[in-house]
């Protein structure tokens, strides 16, 4: 009993940590039509922000606090300078954010020197439930994903702003010739997915090693789960996420770990090609 | 189509009357020398031999990306995936067969290359629906990502440590060591799929490319099967690549993951867009640019480290403000769109 409970509860980190990551990317993607390629490393330098308190004496969590802080801001310089280059062309855009990503990532391994530095759990320890332990630090995970999505949603579903967010989805032209300011509305998306992604690095950064590569390992997941759920969807890409992390842990135990790792990216490509507009297509965002 | 390409081709050798300077047959001429020349005033130093070799080899990787990208408008982020495939059956025909013969390797490598691209623009291209760029961007970058996952993981083939010292190719009782042979070896297969390459942008078969570029409706419209052309392009352009990998093989003595994973993917378009994509020449005098400076400034500490972080942001400049790459300031748009069939008098 306590095994199968423990496998769930390791799958559902996963989800929660997909989730996380994907978030940031499926609103870009959704609103802007870009695959931010530099994704990964946005989720980078929220790790190591984190990392960067830590080797500074200050707490963890206020490098937790800060990592989407400090990421909106780099988010809104890029988008400024370079970013709104590329509305309009989606291919050049992969190149662009590719080449991004190359910069961020290179700059930060040269920092890092090429090591793999540990964070401690800032609340180690295991949660006892009815006789089963949790790990404390994936439960704050599961939690905080939870509030970031339900927070996400009731943004976008029910304020003003969120409001403006879904007309500009919708319709771009017609968004801005009621008044609203489509270019500032992408700024603060970026901005808002950057910050995501800030937020996801630094709270995984205590599961994974902080290393250079640490953003990179999940993109290729991270752009499946977004083309999997469906793009210009809120809940499309989250339901992707799901689908994705949940293969990516449960998989292992089915068959041999060397095929579990491609077989689900040959799924996931296999139902895209399939269902090329994703799960979800009513309701858009 | 294809059967149309020679004739239209012929036509247009007769009626060409052109009043304006041609660029590109220069510079490729030009390549063409440099590259006779080098291994002879390079002489006694073999590692500048070697890394020549090496450029001419993934000069291979960037024109297969060139077709893809330049030509038929496919954004590969997988190229390197049949590049690393053909390396490793190379590889292991020479170690479980003990087989290495010129003659059958290279066209098994370009067999490997063709079939596995072929499934995967059959997979990615055709359908009943038209497949959107970003599907085909992230289907082929997931399939070089899997790709190179499996492999490291996978005993048989070595698992992370790829494959080394692999059995040297063979010519009747001759043996392709590293050197000037093998550079020969190299460039005159590099020529002769430049070549290759050349023609079929030349053709009415690069005409249609060309219009697909521009406007893909436009040409369905016509009644163009445009994803059938992608296809075979791509499928081309997996030859091409295959054969690029098994002589990295050969060359090397080594294959590895890392040789079918994005990370030399996008490498080649790095190559490609730093060049000058569509042009085929561009994508060349790019894979020259980028390894003679990499390998140069190996060399220097300071530089070194920064040197990835130079090179992205080269990349993003080009990106940003030359996408038609460094050749796009010498060469005329239209000269690197290219000239196919008739020319008509007065029109262009």
């Amino acid at each position: 009993m306590s095994i199968e409970v423990k496998l769930a509860f390791d799958v559902l980190a996963f989800i929660s940590v997909m989730v996380l990551i994907v978030l940031g990317l499926g609103i870009i993607a959704s609103m802007m039509g870009i695959f931010n390629f530099a994704h990964g490393e946005f989720v980078l330098l929220g790790a190591y922000t984190v990392y960067l308190f830590e080797s500074f004496g200050l707490s963890a969590w206020a490098g937790i606090v800060a990592a989407p802080v400090v990421l909106a801001l780099i988010g809104l310089v890029l988008e400024r300078l370079v970013i709104r280059r590329f509305y309009a062309a989606p291919i050049i855009a992969m190149l662009g954010t590719y080449a991004i990503g190359l910069v961020i990532r290179e700059i930060v391994r040269g920092l890092l020197g090429g090591h793999y530095k540990s964070i401690s759990e800032p609340i180690a320890g295991v949660i006892t439930v009815f006789g089963v332990d949790f790990s404390a630090w994936r439960t704050v995970i599961v939690l905080t994903t939870v509030t970031i999505v339900a927070g996400t949603w009731l943004f976008l579903a029910r304020t003003s702003v969120g409001l403006q967010v879904r007309g500009s989805l919708e319709n771009p032209n017609l968004a801005r010739a009621c008044g609203i300011s489509t270019t500032t509305l992408y700024a603060w998306t970026f901005a808002f997915g950057a910050a995501l992604a800030g937020l996801a690095g630094a709270l995984i950064v205590p599961l994974y090693q902080l290393s250079a590569d640490i953003g990179t390992r999940f993109l290729v997941q991270a752009f499946l789960s977004v083309m999997l759920g469906g793009v210009g969807t809120f809940e499309g890409p989250v339901l992707g996420a799901a689908a994705v992390g949940g293969m990516a842990a449960g998989l292992p135990w089915l068959v041999i770990p060397v095929l579990a790792d491609p077989l689900v990216f040959v799924i996931a490509l296999i139902i895209v090609k399939l269902r090329p507009q994703g799960f979800i297509t009513q309701g858009r965002l | 189509m294809l059967s149309e390409a020679g004739p239209a081709l012929t036509a247009q050798r007769a009626g060409r009357t052109r009043p304006a300077r041609r660029v590109l047959p220069w510079v490729e001429g030009t390549a063409l020398v440099v590259a006779l020349v080098v291994p002879f005033a390079l002489g006694e130093r073999t590692d500048l031999v070697t890394l020549a070799t090496n450029v001419a080899i993934l000069s291979l990787l960037a024109i297969s990306f060139d077709l893809c990208w330049g030509l038929s408008g496919i954004m590969s982020f997988g190229q390197a995936l049949f590049f690393g495939v053909a390396g490793y059956v190379i590889a292991l025909v020479g170690r479980d067969l003990a087989f290495s013969q010129l003659w059958a390797m290279l066209p098994l490598a370009m067999l490997v290359g063709l079939a596995l691209a072929g499934l995967f623009a059959a997979f990615l291209l055709l359908g009943r629906k038209a497949p959107t760029t970003i599907f085909v961007a992230l289907g082929t970058l997931t399939g070089s990502y899997a790709a190179e996952r499996l492999v490291s993981g996978w005993q048989y083939v070595g698992a992370g440590n790829g494959l080394s010292s692999v059995k040297l190719l063979q010519l009747g009782t001759y043996e392709f060591v590293e050197g000037t042979a093998f550079y020969f070896l190299a460039l005159i297969v590099l020529v002769l799929v430049y070549l290759g390459a050349r023609f079929l942008k030349q053709s009415q078969l690069g005409l249609v490319l060309a219009g697909m570029r521009q406007n893909e409706e436009r040409l369905a419209f016509f009644g163009y099967r445009v994803q059938l052309f992608k296809a075979l392009v791509f499928s081309l352009a997996g030859m091409v690549a295959g054969l690029g990998g098994a002589l990295y093989s050969y060359h090397q003595g080594f294959i590895g993951p890392g040789n079918m994973g994005p990370g030399l993917s996008t490498t080649a378009v790095i190559y490609c867009l730093f060049g000058g994509s569509g042009t085929l020449i561009g994508p060349v005098l790019g894979t020259v640019a980028v390894e003679v400076l990499t390998y140069v400034l190996a060399d220097i500490d300071a530089i070194k480290r920064i040197w990835p972080v130079i090179l992205g942001l080269v990349l993003l400049a080009v990106v940003m403000f030359q996408p038609k790459g460094f050749l796009g300031l010498l060469v005329s748009d239209r000269e690197r769109i290219g000239s196919y069939g008739r020319r008509r008098p007065g029109g262009s």
